[in-house]
Order: C-alpha cells, then sequence, then structure tokens
C-alpha cells in the first residue's frame, strides 16, 4: 500500500499563531461595523454606556496619578488599562464606530445604509456621552465630599485642563479651532490603531499589548480625544471652573468630534480597507474559458 | 508489500417460513488505501415483520450504512464516523414515519434492527441497535459481543426494546475489541440465533472452510429446528491483520491539525497552489491543481483567527462530510482523494464564476424568469439538504456561486445542521456570524431552533433582494430578541416606484419570508410553484379562521367569555334579590 504525495509539507511560518494576517484582521473589522450598525438600539445605547463610563473612570485615575506624581509620563502609561477593560468587554467608543461602521457601508453589506451608519454614531455618541456624565458627577461629588468643600488637588487640576483647552483655542481664534481639529485627528488616527490592535491577535495578552501601545501615545501627546472631553469638561463645570457649557461644545466637542472622525476614517479605516480589503480577488474571479 | 488487512466473508439469507425477506445484509471490502483509512464493514438489518415497508426499511439502513460511511472525513475516527451515520439514518427513517402518523403505532412504518461490524487495522468496532446479534467464535462455542434489545414480558412475549426509526434519537451501543489473524465472527437475526445453538455454529464454522457453505448449513439448520422467522446470518474471518503502526495509533489519539497559510506555487498534499480564491476571517480558499491528474481544485483552509475555536473546528470538519452525502449539480462537490493526509483541509471542486453577491452588483435589474431561475436552482440545492434531513442554515447569495455556465451552487456547508447528531452547536452562535444575518430567518435570533421553513425565509430574502435591491424588513430582523419585537415586523413590499412586478410575485414573496415559520411554504417545491403561476387566492390570501390558526387563543377567548356571562348573570341574580 503506497501513498502518492509529496514528501514535502509546508511549515509555519515565523510569525506566531495568534497574529491574524492582514487580510484576516481586516474582513473582521467590516464585520465588526457590519454587527454594530445592526445592532438593537438598546444593547448600542447600553455598551456605549459602559465604553463612556469606563474610559471616563481611566481619565480620573491618570489625572490623579499625574496630580500625585507631577510625572504626566506615567499617567499615559497607565491610561490604557480603561481602553483596554471596554474593549475586552465589546463596549464601543464613537472613536471605535467613526472608524469600523463605515466600513460595512463601502463593503455594501446587504441592508447597511448611510442612514444605519449615523444612526449607530449617534446612539453611541449618546451612550458615550450619558456613561462619561455619570462618572464627571461621581468624581465631582466624591472630590467635594458632596459640594460641602472645595474640589481638593485633583479636582482642581480637572477644572484647569477644562479651561485651558476651551478658552485656550479660543485665545487663537480660527488656527485654534483649526488645531484642535487637527488634534481630534491626530487622536484617532492613535486611538483607531488600537481598536484594530484589539482585532490582530487571537489572545488576550496580544490584544492587550496591540492596543496599548497607541493609546499611550495619544496619551501623552495629549491629543483631543471626544469621549474623554465628555468627561474632563463637564466636571470641569460642575466644580465651577470659569468656562460656560457653550465653550464646551464649541471651542472643544464638536471640533473634536469632527477631528476624531476624519482621523480615524482617514488614517486607519480606509488605508486598511483599501490596501488589504480591496485587493483581494474575493468578490468577483476573472471569467475565463472552462479549461 | 507488507501483511494488510484481509478478510473473508460467507453470507446467507432466506425468507424461511415467511412470504418475504425482510432481513436486508451488506459488507464492503474496499480496495486501496480506503482499506486503511475506513476498514472493512459489515452491515445486517431486520426490518420489523408487522410493517408492510420493513423490507425497505433494512435495506436503506444497510446501504445508507455503507455508503455513508465511506464518505465520512478521513480525520473522524470510526466510533465517531459509525455514530454519527447511524444517527442519521435512524433521523431519516424516523423523520418517513412522521407524515405516515405511525409514530403511536410503532409496529409499522420504517422500522428496523441494525448490527454493524467495522474493522480496521487491528480492531474491531461494533455497533448494535436491536435483536440482531454479533458472536465471536470462542472455541467449541460463542462468545455474545452484543446485548439483545428485548423487553421480555412474559415467557411467551417480548418485544424489541430499540430499534433505528422509532425516536428522533437514538442510542447506540458500542464496544471495540483488538482482532488477531484467526477471529470469526458471526452476525446473525434472532431468526437464527434464536433457534442455532452457539455449538452448532462454532462447529459448523470450524469444519466447512468455505464460509458461504457454511452459513447455508447453518440457515438451514435454523429452518429444520423451526423458526419462523427470515434466516440471515454472515461470517467474518480474519485472516491477516496489518502490523499496528505507531503512526496509525497516534492519529487516532488526535484529529488532525489546520495547515498554515498557503502560498502560490507551493506544492501542499500533491497539491500544488495555484492562487488565493477569498481570504477572510473565517477562511482562506485557494486554488490548486492536482498533481497526479491535473485537476483544477479549490482547497480551503481554516482561518488562523478561528483554528482555535473547537465548535468553528468541528464544524469544518463536518463540512467535508455534508459535502461528500450530497450529490447535486447544485450543491459544491468534494473531492474524493485517497492520499493520506496530515492536516485539516476540505479539496472541492473549483467552481469558475462569481458569487450571486456579486451577480447582483453586475445585474441590478434582472428580468423576472432570470431570478425564478436562479432561485429555481439553489432550491434544488437546498431540496437535496433537505432529503437527507440537513438544514443549511447559512443560505445568503455570498454562499452562492455562479459558474460561467449560469449553473448556481451552495457553496459553504459551515453551519448545516445534521438531525440526530448531537452537539452541533451551529444554531446556537448564530448571531457572531456577520455578514449573514440579513438572511437569517428571525426564529434563530429568538432562540428557537430552525426548520426547513428558515432555509426558506432566507431563499426568499434572496429573491426579494435579487428582484428589489432591497431586503423584506431592512435590518430590523437581526435586531430582534422578543416575540412581541418578531410581531411587529412589517413587511416592506416588493413593488415600489422604482421595479415592476406583478402584485402576485410580490404576495409570493410576502408568504415565503413571513415572520411566522408556519406560516410560510411549508415545501421548498410549493414556494417554486408558486412563483411561476399566477394565483389568483395568494392576491388576497384569507387569513385562516383563529380556531385553525391558534386552536388555544381561540378556546382560552371563548372560555374567558363564557365566564364573563357567568359572573354578570351572578352579580344580576345578586342585585335583583
Amino acid at each position: 500500500m503506497s501513498f502518492a504525495g509529496s514528501g514535502w509539507v509546508p511549515q509555519p511560518k515565523g510569525y506566531a499563531v495568534s497574529y491574524l494576517v492582514p487580510s484576516e484582521f481586516v474582513t473582521k473589522m467590516i464585520d465588526a461595523g457590519e454587527a454594530k450598525i445592526l445592532m438593537s438600539t438598546r444593547d448600542t445605547l447600553v455598551r456605549a454606556y459602559m465604553a463612556g463610563a469606563i474610559l471616563a473612570l481611566a481619565a480620573w485615575f491618570a489625572v490623579t496619578i499625574n496630580v500625585n506624581t507631577g510625572q504626566p509620563l506615567v499617567g499615559a502609561i497607565l491610561f490604557p488599562v480603561g481602553f483596554c477593560m471596554l474593549s475586552l468587554f465589546g463596549f464601543d467608543l464613537l472613536t471605535g464606530v467613526f472608524v469600523l461602521s463605515p466600513l460595512a457601508w463601502l463593503d455594501k453589506r446587504p441592508g447597511v445604509t448611510m442612514g444605519g451608519v449615523l444612526r449607530n454614531w449617534g446612539l453611541v455618541f449618546v451612550g458615550n456621552f450619558a456613561g462619561a456624565l455619570t462618572v464627571a458627577f461621581l468624581m465631582a461629588f466624591v472630590t467635594t465630599f458632596g459640594f460641602t468643600q472645595p474640589p481638593d488637588k485633583v479636582g482642581t487640576t480637572i477644572g484647569n485642563i477644562g479651561e485651558a483647552r476651551t478658552l485656550g483655542y479660543a485665545a487663537h481664534g480660527a488656527m485654534g479651532m483649526v488645531t484642535l481639529f487637527l488634534r481630534g485627528a491626530l487622536c484617532n488616527w492613535m486611538v483607531s490603531t488600537g481598536v484594530v490592535g484589539a482585532m490582530i491577535s487571537t489572545t488576550v495578552p496580544g490584544k492587550v499589548i496591540a492596543m496599548w501601545m497607541p493609546i499611550f501615545v495619544f496619551f501623552y501627546m495629549v491629543f483631543e480625544h471626544s469621549v474623554v472631553n465628555m468627561f474632563l469638561f463637564p466636571s470641569g463645570l460642575m466644580l465651577h471652573a470659569p468656562f460656560s457649557i457653550s465653550d464646551y461644545f464649541i471651542w472643544n466637542e464638536i471640533p473634536t468630534v469632527l477631528g476624531n472622525m476624519v482621523g480615524g476614517l482617514a488614517f486607519t479605516g480606509l488605508t486598511l480597507y483599501a490596501t488589504h480589503a480591496r485587493t483581494a480577488p474575493k468578490r468577483s474571479v476573472a471569467l475565463k474559458h472552462a479549461a | 508489500m507488507p501483511a494488510g488487512l484481509s478478510i473473508s466473508i460467507g453470507q446467507c439469507s432466506e425468507a424461511g417460513r415467511k412470504s418475504a425477506n425482510q432481513d436486508f445484509y451488506g459488507a464492503l471490502i474496499p480496495e486501496g488505501p480506503l482499506l486503511g483509512l475506513k476498514g472493512v464493514a459489515i452491515v445486517l438489518a431486520d426490518g420489523i415483520s408487522t410493517s408492510e415497508v420493513g423490507a425497505d426499511a433494512s435495506e436503506t439502513a444497510v446501504k445508507s450504512f455503507l455508503t455513508d460511511y465511506y464518505c465520512t472525513p478521513d480525520s473522524w475516527s470510526v466510533k465517531t464516523s459509525a455514530q454519527r451515520v447511524i444517527a442519521a439514518v435512524n433521523s431519516w427513517m424516523h423523520a418517513q414515519n412522521r407524515p405516515m402518523r405511525l409514530l403511536e403505532d410503532k409496529d409499522r412504518g420504517y422500522v428496523c434492527t441494525l448490527s454493524a461490524l467495522v474493522i480496521k487495522s487491528t480492531t474491531a468496532h461494533i455497533f448494535h441497535v436491536g435483536d440482531g446479534r454479533i458472536c465471536r467464535v470462542a472455541g467449541r462455542t460463542l462468545e455474545q459481543l452484543t446485548e439483545d434489545h428485548r423487553v421480555i414480558v412474559s415467557s411467551a412475549e417480548s418485544y424489541l426494546g430499540r430499534a433505528l426509526g422509532i425516536n428522533s434519537q437514538i442510542e447506540i451501543d458500542y464496544r471495540s475489541l483488538p482482532v488477531e489473524p484467526g477471529d470469526l465472527f458471526i452476525l446473525a437475526t434472532d431468526g437464527v440465533h434464536e433457534h442455532v445453538t452457539p455449538r452448532f455454529i462454532a462447529e459448523v464454522v470450524a469444519e466447512t472452510p468455505d464460509l458461504d457453505g457454511a452459513a447455508r448449513r447453518i440457515v438451514e439448520e435454523a429452518y429444520r429446528q423451526g423458526s419462523s422467522d427470515n434466516l440471515t446470518v454472515q461470517i467474518i474471518r480474519v485472516d491477516a491483520v496489518p502490523r499496528g503502526e505507531a503512526a496509525e495509533v497516534v492519529a487516532h489519539a488526535s484529529e488532525l491539525p489546520p495547515p498554515p497559510l498557503l502560498e502560490a506555487r507551493a506544492e501542499f498534499e500533491g497539491y500544488r497552489i495555484v492562487r488565493e480564491l477569498h481570504a477572510s476571517s473565517r477562511s482562506h480558499i485557494y486554488l490548486a491543481t492536482d498533481e497526479q491528474d491535473g485537476a483544477r481544485v479549490a482547497i480551503k483552509i481554516p482561518s488562523i483567527d478561528r483554528r482555535g475555536d473547537p465548535a468553528y473546528m468541528q464544524r469544518f470538519r463536518m463540512e467535508e462530510w455534508v459535502a461528500r452525502r450530497i450529490n447535486s449539480a447544485h450543491v459544491l462537490r468534494a473531492r474524493e482523494s485517497s492520499r493520506k493526509r496530515n492536516y485539516a483541509y476540505l479539496v472541492t471542486e473549483f467552481v469558475d464564476g462569481q458569487t450571486l453577491a456579486q451577480w447582483m452588483v453586475d445585474n441590478p435589474r434582472p428580468g423576472l424568469h432570470k431570478v425564478r431561475d436562479i432561485i429555481g436552482q439553489i432550491a434544488k440545492g437546498l431540496q437535496a439538504f433537505h432529503r437527507l434531513e440537513m438544514l443549511h442554515q447559512d443560505l445568503t447569495p455570498a454562499n452562492v456561486m455562479i459558474d460561467v455556465t449560469g449553473t448556481a451552487k451552495i457553496i459553504d456547508f459551515g453551519s448545516t445542521s445534521i438531525a440526530g447528531i448531537e452537539g452541533d452547536g451551529a444554531a446556537a452562535d448564530r448571531t457572531d456570524i456577520a455578514g449573514s444575518i440579513q438572511y437569517t430567518a428571525p426564529e434563530y435570533f429568538l432562540g428557537e431552533g430552525g426548520t426547513q421553513a428558515s432555509d426558506i425565509f432566507s431563499l426568499g430574502v434572496i429573491a426579494y433582494q435579487m428582484l428589489t435591491g432591497r431586503l423584506p424588513y431592512g435590518t430590523a430582523v437581526a435586531k430582534l430578541r422578543t416575540r412581541a419585537q418578531l410581531r411587529k415586523l412589517r413587511y416592506a413590499s416588493a413593488v415600489d416606484d422604482h421595479r415592476e412586478l406583478p402584485g402576485w410575485v410580490d404576495a409570493v414573496l410576502r408568504k415565503a419570508v413571513h415572520p411566522d415559520p408556519a406560516r410560510r411554504y411549508g415545501e421548498l417545491s410549493e414556494f417554486l410553484f408558486d412563483l411561476r403561476q399566477p394565483d389568483k387566492a395568494a392576491l388576497g390570501i384569507p387569513a385562516a379562521p383563529l380556531l385553525q390558526r391558534n386552536p388555544l387563543v381561540f378556546w382560552q377567548a371563548t372560555s374567558a367569555l363564557l365566564a364573563a356571562i357567568v359572573v354578570g348573570l351572578l352579580i344580576y341574580l345578586g342585585l335583583r334579590r
């Protein structure tokens, strides 16, 4: 009895098996985007609420470290714990869905419309905001013993951040606005890289390492993250920092959201999609004569 | 040439004192490598005598076992393969009994016993249901290897305790034992083993070198002893066994690992990879040529992302069996290969064409006849699944290929559920499978199992999408979690400002994708027929009366009304006093 066949057996390549090749993680991104658009309203809101809350808690944690150590690097190194938690638990940030949802639309997934993408963004925005506001209130309450005394050092620092990053931009007029927008774009370039990072590995340590790096970069560089800001600024306002709600929206939140959207799509979503999803001869096979 | 497995078989079957022979027996000694991979299978079935289709039942059981067993993937163990095959046969027979309303009457319909012996390498595997018997000759008597599933009521009366076709699930006795050259196994139905002494059988087998002659002598003896039943006996003699090789034992211990990713021009298990056809987080598919005969094939391997998931790998291995079991022009055919394998992968015919999803992009406004043609072809493929009591469960335009001749083929069976086979979690994680949930029937989202009507739903959605470019419920189906939401689903008419469609076609589509599986088409053929015929009744489908639609609600409402009248009367009487 003899078996025909070659003696040569391909060996696994050098990379660890837990790393996914681009053609796999890009289809995962598109699938994830589609799943988010098809998700029920309740689930979308719950997941967005929890994501906003966890990220806000991490921001509070990082500011506390910075105040206590006086070294922003330490806070930045530890801030990614929040992002890793919410990502592993399957919660959604506005910055993440900015990148993922449109891919499903571009890929012409059935039933996915631009309206569905916008609905998803709107719901995640509302959920993130509610979650961040909840933590902002808890922070304001805790650092002032229920508003019975002036805020402690952490509370004061958060108030100062809010002032510097609204009125500070306003002082530069139009160029301040552009700076804000660009900082938002740079931010989501990094954050969405972290979102993809969670998909390029099949193991939890692999995911955490891949997510950690870009989040650390964005926090240390003080880029503007729309969801972190949903916590920093409202809590500043609750602690009577000297800027108004309209300052917050016009001179921070709205340009940041737009910057996040453009940055994430331009630098991460569309580039990966264009180079890894569209190159694969996935959809059509050249029609030749059948041999 | 090393000594391989060598087996001699002698068989004899007679109707005896009965008018018809409802026993059926079969044996298969495959040629070449299949002998090493699958071994020799010997099967014996006894149809119950009270049924007119007893003979059909036993014949079906034996033939299905022998065909399906040799189709199972090489990566499965003998035990897994045979048990799954028997479970599938049982489900099929059970399903045949269902419409005949024979379930209450267990003495009729497709019911039979089954005893199977598979000898592979140095091991004999025994599978047994019912009151047949498998024995091994031990000196001058017989060692009974199976237990008779016979419930004894009194000394004169007893009945079959377990058989194929009675219940939807079946418990199969299994045992395995090592074989030695010179071992003799006897398979016999109750017509024989109840009337001939073990000693007689052992002696006859020992002194008659011609096994067929020995079988005949045993049958004749049983007849002389007054057996009133059909008489069948099979004798198996093991002439030589291969030396148990270490590699063989290891291959049994664990299933084959997934292969590494392949590259163009690489050589892989006797195939030369031409190029990659598809790559995603679910699987990688390559075009390859078989180096032996130059045939073009498609090789599918698991993705890196999912290979750590045991449920996915189980489904991946199951896919090969599904592809081999089904023989339809509209279902992708697995390629038979007798070469030894080192990895888990699937080799199928290569379909030169495009997916239906791409076809829909290229043909945004197909004519009704073209849609009918394609839907009809997919339906034929689906019918092949349904005939074998399997549900596809994942029918989407991306899972249908249209080749250059215009033939539609279903290509992906990763989610197929096979009745009777436990532990396939395919339906459970439906919501995790992106890319197809738009076509998934609502009952899956409510956590209910699927039926054939669920596949009809998917086909209906595809037909709707081909004609309109939209989905009948948008993305609302995937968001379903409760029954209340199900009732709120609103069907968007296929007739709109952009398309000209006959009204009756819309009515047909509406019925095919009805949220309630009970109100969809019961059969694919019915759907296809209606898609061709302008049915006047379909234009205004009158709702069935409540009593018929939901008897429980009808009687509850009636009782509530009566109770209200009684209470009203009591109050009235109380006030008058």
